[in-house]
Formats: C-alpha cells, structure tokens, sequence
C-alpha cells in the first residue's frame, strides 16, 4: 500500500535545495530532513482509512508537482502596529525570532508525525505567515496575509501561525489563490492558532484557487482559559479540497465559533473534516457549516464533538445546511457526537434540501427573472453565516463570491 | 430449581439469571469447519440447495475480515461455541406437552398468561430450534403461515426458496455469512395478499446451554396488500463465557402492504449481539422497525429498509439502555433508491454507570430518488459522569430534489424537573425514573401493552439504585 509520494519532486533532494535557498537556520534544516524521514515511513492515505473515504487521492500524478522554492507567502501589507507584535513571513520569523519559532512551529499544535500530509508539510513548507502578540495588546486593524500559486505543477505548503498571547486582540485574513490560468497544483497547508488566557483571535481563511489545484489543509487551534477563537473557513476553488478545522478547547471558560462557507460547482469535490474537542469544564462551542454545490460539484461535511470524561457544563452545538442546486450535485453530510460527560447541552442539526419552489415562485411573481430570483434564495440560505461576520468588507466580498458562482 | 450453575455460580442473585439443567438430544462440536455445517445439514435432512448455500456462505465466511469498525469484536472467541443444538426431539404442538424445565423458564417470562390473555400465536425458541407453536385456526384458514424456518422449510420448500437469502445475501457481511452457514430456527411468516392480521405474532427467543450461539433465521414475507405485526423479545440467562446471537431477519413488504416489526432485546450481559436485520419496500408498501435493546454486552444492530419502488415508506424506532460494562451500538438505515419514499429515525439513547449508547445510521438518498424525505431524530440522555453517549449518523444524498434533516441532543437530567417532581413529594429515585420513562415514552407508546409494561419494568429494574 505504500505507494510513495515522493517522485521527481518531493524528494529529500528537494528538501536539501529548499532548506539551502530559505537560508535555513541548521535547526530548522534538520527539521526539515527528519520530517522527511517520517513522510517516507508513513503511507499515502486510501479509501480504505475512514478519514479518506469519500476522498480519492489516486488519481492525482504526484510527479507532477515540484517544490516552488521561492517563498510563496506571507503578509500583505505591514500596518503600523502596536509595539511588540511580530507581523511578518515564515521565513524572516525563522531568521529574526527563532526562539518563538523553535518553540512552536509545528511542535505544540500539529505535529509532522500525524499524517504523511502533515509531514510533507514540515519538510518542504515555503512560506507562510507568523503572527505573534504580546500580552494585553490589542491589534484593532484587521491584518492581511495571502499565499498564490504562481505556476503550471507548483507544491505550495504555506504555514500561518498565529501566537495570541494573554489578553490579546487580533484580525488575521488568509488568503489563498492563483495568479492565473487552471493549471495543475497541489496545496499542503498548516494553520496554527495558540491562545492563551483570555485572548481573542478572529482567524478567515479565505481559499479561491483556480480550478486545477488538489488541496490538503488542516487548521488546529489551541484554546487556553477564557480564551476565544472566531474561525471562518470559506471554500470556493480547486478541483479536490480535503481539510480540518479543529478547536481544542482545553482551559475552562475558552469558547470556540467555527463557520464554514463552501460553494461547489462543475465537478468541485470538497471534504471538509471538522472537531470540536472539549477537554476543561465550562467550555463552549458553536459550529455552522453552510454548503451549497451545483452541477456535478459533491460537498462532503465530516464533523465531530468529542467531549472528554470531567468536560462538564459545556455547550456544544453543530449545525450543517447543504443546499443542491442541481441534479447531479451531491452533498453528504456526518456529524458525529462522541459524549464522555453528562452535565452538558450538546445539540446538531443537519438539512440538506433544494430551492423552494415556493420562494422561487414568490419572488417571480413580483417581476424578477427566475435568474434573479434563485440568486436571490441562495444569498438567504448564506445570510444566516455572513450576518454572523461583523468585518464588513469581508461581507461585501463574501456576497461577491455568491454571485460569481452563481454564474460560474 | 438449583441455585448455582455447574460452574458454582449463585445465578438466583441475576436478575435474569435462571435456567434449566441442560438435557439436550444432540450436541455438536465446539467450533466450526465445513463438515459441521454438513453435519447440521444433515441432522435437519434439508434439501441440497440449501446444504450447497450453507456450504457456500461457509466458504465466504471464513474468507471475509472481521469487521474493523464499532466495537471490538476481536475478543469472541469462535472456536468456543457451539453452533447446532437440537432442545428435545420432537416439537410441542401444545402448552402441556412441553418438558417441565423448559416450562418453568417460560413461566417466568409470563409467556401462558400472556398466551392467556388474547395472544394468537407463540412461537417460542428454546435454544436452538422452536418448541412451541400455535396460530390460531382461523389464520390458518386464511392461508397465514407462522413456523419456524426449518418446518416452513420442509412444508413450504418453493415459498422459502423463493425468498431465502434474498434480501440478505451470505455475502452481506462476515457475520450473515456465519448465520447462512449454521442457520438455525427463527420465524418464517407468509401473509398472503390481503390478509390483515390484527393481533401481533410472538415469538420469545431465549439461549440457556453455555456457550450456545443463537443463529436464527426470519423470513417474513407479506404479500400486496396484506399487514402484519410480528414481535420478537429476548431475554437470557447469565453464563459466565460470552457468548454469541448472531440472526438474520429478511422482510419483503411488497406493493402496499405494512410490516411492523418489534424487538426488545434483553440478553443477558455476556452476550455479543450482532444481527443483520433488513427488509425490501415495494411500492406504497410501509416498514416499521421498533428496536428495543437493554441487555447484552454488545450489540450491533442496523434494522434497514431499502425503498425500492415509488411511495414505500420507513420507520425506525430505536431505544438503547446501557448500564455497566454495556456497549448499545444500535441505529438504523434507510436507502432511498425510487422517487417519494419517505423515512422518519427516532432513536433515543440512555447510558448510565459506565455504559456506551448511542446511534449510527445511514441515510442513503440515490441519483434519481425525487421528492423523497428523510427526518432523523438522536436524543441522549447521559445519567452519570462515567458514561458515554455516541451519535454517528451518516447522509449521502446524491438528489437535488429531496428534503433531509437531522437533529440530535445529549443532555442529562435536568435538575429543574426532579426539582418540580421531589416538590410534589414524589421522591428522588422514582422521580429519575419517572422522567427516564418519559423520555423513552415516544417509543413505548408504540408498543402492544404487554410489551410497553415489560419495557418500563425492566427500565425500572435497570434503575434500580440509580440515585446514591
């Protein structure tokens, strides 16, 4: 079964060339080959593992993609901030903060030894963005930092990791496209969040590639006491998209949004894997995923809340809402709870349906083109998510997105 | 009656702990191989068909993995069991030809007086084979069957054959292979078209020689038009190795007709059960599942109805009990394959000193299956700090045309409500139970009296001591 990943492109070869072009600190080099070590150890995921299943990976040439070595990502813009906020990319990090680095990448949140994915991940990442704020202080403009793909059979394996210290504040927007063109690509990306005590993170991911690209992700976040964490996953592009969206809430108190905004069309495959893990006493939780796919797009919504023995007088809701807009779309949807303690609420819900007729119906009888109208329902079926995103840029855009896939 | 089993266990201090010295006709050897599946074969003079079709699931069974997910099977021990006992030599055809021990097992399930009362027909299974059955003569008449499976097959070979293994297939699972392979006893119920029987067919089922593994056969097949309700409940003696009920239960509900079918299982705590239960809807047909399971140590059970044509309908009604050392993995699932089919899944789940409830389920809506609706509902109630609850339900809808939800709740006992209860006097225990009662109630009430009665006794016993 271990057919390998490691063609032409991601060899240690390619590891050694990538280290050498960063300027890889030696810790960080031999970070890198032993992560390597690991990803030829572990096997590539089949259908056959329950966390693949509705997911083939197959199908996709791995010797088709080389490492693009130059870095891939990284902040926007460099908005004046407050003093001690470390807003920068991966590899200045690596160069100018290497305790903090050192400390946390890839150590405390995800490991390289999870999955072959994560592991490929920690040897070849080349780019990213690290964030980290210092106690009490609060970064009131929302920060920007994005990742492309650059060109025909490029690996991108952006790593963002956000360091929220004590009391902190932060807005941190991802975003993830290509420059141009459908071209074939794969994307392995690691987001790490840490809160500690009664820090505030709000955290988008905003993923629009072009049709083409095969996508890995995982995005693990760490909640200490009274801590809270806003996460918004929205899944627009790529041909194949499997990825995580993990809190664990491990000091009492800590609280955890997690939304999801999926639009699939043509044959747009998304798996998005989901867990609320709670392991302190007063936690909370809410997740609202919203999918909806047209044409032959299929939506898979994998959630999970695991609420460990002792984790009382916690809430932890789940909801997912799938809307199939044509025939031969397809959305599945498995939301698991997984209970070890009794003192708790814990609810879910999913519905999957199609336009109401009725609605459609409505509104044509008031003059508007059916066109119009189906646009018009399906803006209602995202209210609910988007209402919930006080940044209102992020709004206009998010409305934006519905529209172009409506007619995409 | 003696109160230590041969192994010197005080069985009277189990609840359900009774049984009868063993004085068996035939044994067969611990352990399984072809020649002890053409052993039984032989010993029940079936047709070659059916020696080649055992034979074959056989083949397929030792082939197939054991399945890796749920629960651990990985410690039933399959040598360890004895797959054919033949109870006494001859079938009851009345109530006082039945030997003396058996009777007095019966006796303590309440099976003459409910007999009594006004039910039709008991089909009881002692072990292995069924001992006991009546139907009333005018069923008869009307061209009613219900024997058990190894009679049906010799009087009624072309109907069996027609349907045996049809629903089901040895090659389903690894566990159906092992029951088409040593298949013994169980139900066979024909309703011919039209035919509506009112009062519900009962069989009780019961496993007393140590290590006996139960592997029972129902066939149930209801003609157009025609409506039944069979029941079937289990409840053990306690033996100290685990042992194994491992049935196939096959249901065709062809064009209008309705099937209910109800369990309460009761097992005694050492059993592993895992049984494949599945029925085919034909157009405008209707099946009901109502699924009871308070006993065994583990059970895997997913009552499953396939909508084939336009307009069958299903429900599943599923309630789960697990107190210590318990593992309830019930649930259900409906496969939507024709336009209009409808399904409702209610499952409601209790765990408490230790145990493990929950619900898996799959809720499968085909290309093409328009119109169609599906409505699932998890509640869990969680009694202690020790307990787990599970809800693994499972949507694959590849039609845009469909309406499908699904809900569920974990939550414990509210203090508000024993608050209110203990305020009127009423005290804490039987408050607990009482809002235990409740919550199971929407299942209950679609119980036969006598059966609604036995469940919240036996929710009350399972209650016991549930207040410190």
């Amino acid at each position: 079964m271990v057919t390998t990943l490691a063609p032409a492109g991601f060899t240690r070869r390619a590891v050694e060339a990538l280290s050498e072009r960063l300027a890889d600190p030696r810790w960080m080099r031999d970070f890198r080959l032993d992560a390597f070590k690991v990803y030829e150890r572990l096997a590539v995921p089949t259908t056959a593992d329950e966390e693949w299943r509705r997911t083939d990976l197959s199908g996709v040439r791995w010797d088709a993609f080389s490492v693009d070595s130059e870095p891939v990502a990284g902040p926007t813009e460099r908005p004046e901030l407050p003093a001690g906020v470390i807003f920068t990319d991966m590899r200045s990090a690596v160069a100018e903060h290497p305790d903090l680095v050192r400390e946390h990448f890839m150590r405390t949140v995800v490991r390289p030894d999870e999955s072959k994915f994560c592991a490929l991940h920690a040897a070849l990442w080349n780019g990213g963005t690290f964030l980290h704020v210092p106690p009490n202080a609060e970064v009131t403009v929302p920060l920007v930092s994005e990742a492309w793909i650059r060109s025909d059979g490029s690996a991108l394996f952006p790593h963002t990791l956000i360091i929220a210290e004590a009391g902190s504040r932060v807005t941190l927007l991802d975003q993830f496209g290509s420059y141009a063109g459908e071209w074939p690509a794969f994307v392995d990306g690691i987001v790490e969040i840490i809160l500690r005590d009664s820090a505030q993170v709000r955290y988008i991911a905003h993923q629009d590639w072009m049709a083409g690209v095969t996508e890995v992700g995982m995005l693990r976040a760490r909640l200490a006491r009274d801590s809270s964490l806003n996460s918004l996953v929205v899944g627009l592009g790529g041909r194949v998209v499997k990825s995580n969206s993990e809190s664990l809430l491990e000091g009492p108190g800590a609280s955890s949004e997690m939304l999801g905004f999926i639009f699939g069309h043509n044959g747009q495959h998304f798996d998005l894997h989901t867990l609320q893990e709670h392991r302190a006493p007063h936690t909370f939780s809410d997740l609202l995923y919203k999918n909806a796919v047209k044409d032959h797009a299929r939506s898979v919504f994998f959630g999970m809340i695991r609420v460990h023995q002792g984790a009382q007088k916690t809430n932890a809701f789940q909801a997912n809402r799938n809307l199939i807009l044509s025939d031969g779309a397809k959305a599945d949807s498995i939301p698991n709870l997984e209970i070890m303690a009794n003192d708790l609420r814990c609810t879910h819900g999913s519905a999957t349906s199609r336009l109401n007729e009725e609605h459609l119906f409505y509104l044509m009888s008031r003059g508007l083109r059916r066109l119009d109208a189906v646009r018009m329902v399906v803006e209602g079926f995202f209210a609910e998510l988007f209402d919930r995103i006080p940044l209102e840029d992020v709004r206009a855009r998010l409305h934006g997105d519905v529209d172009r896939k409506m007619v995409q | 009656m003696a109160t230590t089993n041969p192994l010197g266990i005080n069985v009277e201090k189990y609840k359900y702990g009774f049984f009868e010295p063993e004085k068996y006709v035939f044994k067969a050897r611990r352990g399984l191989n072809a020649a002890v599946v053409n052993e039984i074969s032989h010993m029940k003079s079936e047709p070659d068909w059916m020696r080649a079709f055992r034979l074959h699931a056989y083949e397929h069974y030792t082939q197939r993995p054991m399945p890796k997910w749920g629960a651990d099977l990985g410690t039933i021990d399959f040598d360890n069991i004895f797959y054919y006992i033949k109870p006494t030599e001859k079938r009851a055809d009345s109530w006082d030809d039945l030997p003396p021990e058996i009777k007095r097992t019966y006796d303590r399930l309440g099976i003459p007086e409910a007999e009594r009362k006004f039910l039709a027909g008991v089909g009881a299974q002692y072990e292995s084979e069924s001992v006991y059955h009546n139907l009333k003569d005018e069923w008869e008449k009307l061209g009613v069957i219900f024997l058990d499976t190894d009679s049906a097959l010799k009087q009624h070979p072309d109907i069996v054959r027609e349907y045996f293994g049809t629903v089901v297939p040895p090659e389903d699972n690894k566990l159906a292979a092992l029951n088409s392979a040593v298949w013994s006893g169980g139900s066979f119920v024909y309703i011919p078209a039209g035919v509506r029987v009112d009062i519900p067919l009962q069989a009780y089922f019961r496993i007393n020689a140590q290590n006996a593994g139960q592997f029972e056969r129902t066939l149930i097949i209801c003609e157009p038009g025609s409506y039944v309700h069979y029941v079937e409940g289990c409840t053990a003696p306690i033996y100290t190795s685990d042992s194994l009920h491992s049935a196939v239960v096959e249901i065709i509900v062809k064009e209008g007709a309705r099937c209910r079918y109800t369990t309460i299982q009761n097992w005694s705590t050492n059993v592993y059960n895992l049984v494949t239960k599945r029925a085919v809807a034909y157009r405008d047909a209707t099946m009901e599942w109502i699924d009871g399971n308070l006993g065994s140590k583990l059970t895997m059970k997913y009552p499953s109805v396939y909508m084939v044509e336009p307009g069958a309908k299903a429900e599943i009604l599923s309630v789960a009990f697990a107190g210590k050392g318990q593992h309830q993995d019930p649930g259900g699932k409906v496969i939507h394959a024709a336009p209009h089919t409808q399904s409702v899944v209610v499952s409601k789940s209790i765990s408490k000193d230790g145990g493990r409830a929950g619900y898996r389920g799959l809720v499968k809506i085909y290309d093409g299956a328009k119109g169609s609706r599906s409505a699932v509902r998890c509640d869990a109630l969680i009694l202690d700090d020790r307990s787990r609850s599970d809800t693994y339900p499972t949507m694959e809808i590849d039609e845009e045309d469909v309406s499908i939800t699904h809900e569920a709740t974990v939550s414990k006992v509210s203090d508000e409500q024993l608050f209110y209860l203990m305020s009127r006097g009423v005290k804490e225990d039987e408050a607990m139970n009482m809002i235990v009662r409740g919550f199971v109630e929407p299942i209950v009430k679609e119980l036969p009296l006598e059966y609604a009665v036995e469940l919240n006794r036996l929710i009350a016993l399972e209650m016991e001591g549930s207040v410190g």
